[in-house]
């Protein structure tokens, strides 16, 4: 194993060549990491990145998945777009034959990855969703120029206790011709006594007939699919899908509790970040998302082994709430000296196992319903607590979403419950998708909590 | 021995020198910022000690805080505002549990441990409109000095409202108030509410008492009446408010270095 550290893109390439001569087994989708960047993906030269080969297949493996997606409309598969549920329809969509699903919701990243350069939110104010929305709105770009993925032939939304933002955006969409099949996520209420329930993955107790709703409302989506993908999906077919999907929960799983626990970080918070976003859409090849994640706990688990890790011993631990607009947010965290212990992204459901006990799309409806944007953020809030005991943190980053209007105010009810069950510093930042003229001031902060979270380490 | 602590802000540049075994303040300074702030403050800082006759081998250890603190040379090292003036509150008031701290161009709200320490923070994210540039912006705009202000306000009847929550924005609000004829004072005393409104609101959940305000529109008359409308809690200014978190910087200087 080679001393695990941080290095520049430019470092890659030397790093890759050394890698090559010693005998270096990639993927087909293998490759220096620098063809990305002379592919227009501008940010990767100023990231600094992990330097392991698992690492490298990560990355080129989440940096290919336009090639993928492009590859198998050629092949004749049927594309599905499938928007906001964050981990539901995708384990749908892979259990049909000649099916591949993505989120185009993903494209909110790509004006900071390409550092505006597509001008994906220049095409989103032309068409009246500004800057005031979620930078989720680059998506509409991403329809119009066909620069990205490929136009789905099928495109799904839910709709409900969900993003007020996304709905706006996806209406948008579905005024520019690109048709949307819609279906309904109540808000997760608290059940009356008397009322019938049933547990989620997450441990929420639910009404019964909220998942009776979901989950009619997954069995007409899951009708719309077969008609698309002009097969039957058979229900040994989703529990085998779903069996899978809990494999990749599985590991992703074990890789954060490996990460967030080690005496030492053994994984920088970018790639811990990027493998996270793995598990809700299994980056267009689900054997391959499992292969990757295997080969990164691996890679950990040698680190840990040998008591070697990417950042000081006594780096602070934070918890990081909220996705962030700019992927250069996870390096900024480290070159203050603070290591990611815990993590929700907003996709946490997506961590958790699918039942393999219950019928499977009653088992799909329980875990779209325990997703945190459909119930109060106080449960949401409460899960985060629980993370941040198991793993240690002690302080707390929120991350704002410039114009997100989930998460306009829940910042500080999460903060306000955490500063009263942990009492732990808790700081709210706003990252826009290019951060750079704000580092000094989101640096200030960075600082100003770990400054905090040491003199409370040291009293 | 002394000890110095150098406050690079944003619109201006406070230094203070504490005695080493009294931690009483020996000389301090305040100058207007420049756009070379690394340079302007170290210049300053030499300046100072050689006016007080205090040779640069007596200086135990300097610590530079504020915007510009990693472009300060001379300083042995660098500590965030929030530190500092955590510090700084917590040696001139030590019971203060809650500080408001408003600037030149953010504003924060820090929480203390009974101990001084900070508990927890937050600041303004990237409007000005709850700092001391929109203050200036709004004597500006109704050809009053900063300093004239307060009084303005004390004269107002019916405070305008200001709803908005952008300091451009406000600006706007404000031509169109002086348009239909309303009265300065008011516009004064409604800009001063909207100021206070938007520091408790950034506040939400870390209000703990006694509250204490620094920083340099503390002295601006009638911002502490109008954090206290807001609050409905009384609000105590810490002596010399501009310089606390160059004093925090030059306790903390001496709590490393001696």
């Amino acid at each position: 194993m080679i001393d695990p550290k941080k290095i520049t893109l430019a470092e890659w390439d030397a790093r890759y060549d050394d890698l090559v001569a010693t005998g270096l087994q990639e993927a087909d989708y293998g490759g220096r990491l620098t063809r990305h960047l002379t592919d227009g993906d501008f940010r990767l030269g100023t990231l600094q990145f992990d330097n392991s080969p698992a690492s490298l297949r990560l990355w080129n493996f989440l940096l290919t998945e336009e090639d993928r997606l492009h590859e198998a409309k050629e092949n004749g598969m049927h594309i599905v777009g499938t928007m906001k549920d964050l981990g539901t329809l995708p384990v749908m969509a892979y259990s049909l034959p000649n099916t591949v699903a993505f989120y185009p919701d993903g494209a909110w990243w790509i004006p900071c990855v390409m550092e505006m350069s597509a001008g994906l939110l220049r095409i989103a104010d032309e068409l009246g969703i500004d800057e005031s929305f979620c930078p989720v709105r680059a998506m509409l770009g991403a329809f119009v120029t066909e620069a990205h993925f490929p136009l789905p032939d099928q495109l799904f939304c839910s709709v409900g206790a969900t993003c007020d933002d996304f709905s706006a955006i996806a209406q948008r969409l579905n005024g520019l011709g690109h048709e949307i099949f819609w279906w309904e996520i109540p808000h997760r209420r608290v059940p009356s006594p008397n009322e019938e329930t049933v547990e989620l993955p997450n441990g929420k107790v639910v009404v019964s007939s909220q998942v009776e709703f979901v989950k009619d409302e997954l069995i007409r989506v899951k009708r719309s699919l077969e008609e698309g993908a002009g097969a039957q999906l058979r229900e040994e077919d989703l529990r085998g899908g779903i069996r899978i999907a809990n494999l990749i929960r599985a590991e992703l799983r074990k890789l954060r509790s490996r990460v967030f626990k080690a005496p030492v970080c053994p994984l920088p918070a970018l790639e811990l970040l990027i493998a996270e976003m793995l598990a809700i859409h299994f980056c267009s090849d689900r054997d391959e998302c499992l292969t990757v994640l295997r080969e990164l706990n691996a890679e950990v688990e040698a680190r840990i082994g040998a008591g070697r890790g990417v950042l000081p011993e006594d780096a602070v631990k934070v918890y990081w709430v909220n996705p962030m607009a700019d992927l250069k947010a996870m390096n900024l965290l480290e070159a203050y000296n603070c290591r990611l212990c815990g993590t929700d992204f907003m996709f946490c459901h997506a961590l958790d196992q699918i039942s393999e006990e219950m019928e499977p799309m009653e088992a799909l409806a329980c875990a779209a319903l325990a997703d945190p944007m459909v119930g109060a953020c106080a449960d949401r809030a409460g899960r985060i607590c629980e993370n941040i005991r198991e793993f240690g943190a002690e302080a707390v980053v929120i991350s704002k979403i410039p114009g997100a209007s989930h998460c306009a105010f829940e910042g500080q009810v999460i903060g306000g419950i955490i500063e009263k069950q942990l009492k732990l510093p808790v700081i709210e930042l706003e990252i826009p998708p290019l951060s750079d003229s704000f580092s000094a001031s989101i640096g200030t902060r960075l600082e100003a909590l770990t400054e905090a979270a040491l003199q409370r380490r040291n009293q | 021995m002394i000890y110095a602590g150098i406050d690079a802000g944003s619109r201006a540049i406070k230094i203070v020198l504490i005695d080493g075994e009294s931690k009483e303040i020996v000389a301090s300074s305040c100058y207007p910022q420049s756009i070379k702030p690394g340079e302007k403050a170290t210049a300053l800082f030499k300046e100072l000690i050689a006016e007080n006759n205090i040779d640069a081998d007596d200086v135990g250890g300097t610590v530079a805080t504020g915007y510009g603190r990693n472009m300060v040379d001379v300083a042995n090292t660098t500590i965030t505002e929030i530190t500092c003036h955590a510090a700084g509150i917590n040696h001139l008031l030590p019971e203060a549990r809650t500080v408001i701290e408003i600037g030149g161009q953010d504003s924060k709200l820090l929480k203390l441990e009974t101990n001084g320490s900070v508990l927890d923070f937050a600041m303004n994210d990237r409007c000005a409109a709850g700092t001391g540039r929109f203050l200036e912006m709004v004597a500006d705009k109704l050809e009053v000095k900063l300093e004239e202000l307060g009084g303005l306000a004390e004269r107002s009847t019916v405070p305008a409202t200001i709803s908005s929550m952008c300091v451009v924005f406000a600006e706007t609000e404000i031509i169109g108030l002086l348009s239909t004829g309303t009265p300065r004072e008011d516009i004064v005393a409604g800009v001063q509410s909207s100021i206070a409104s938007r520091i408790v609101s950034m506040a939400g959940r870390k209000i703990l008492l006694p509250i204490v305000f620094t920083g340099g529109v503390a002295l601006v008359p009638g911002m502490r009446e109008a954090l206290e409308g807001v609050l409905e809690q009384p609000v105590m200014i810490a002596e010399n408010p501009q310089i606390t978190g160059a004093l925090g910087a030059a306790l903390l200087a001496h709590k490393r270095f001696a």
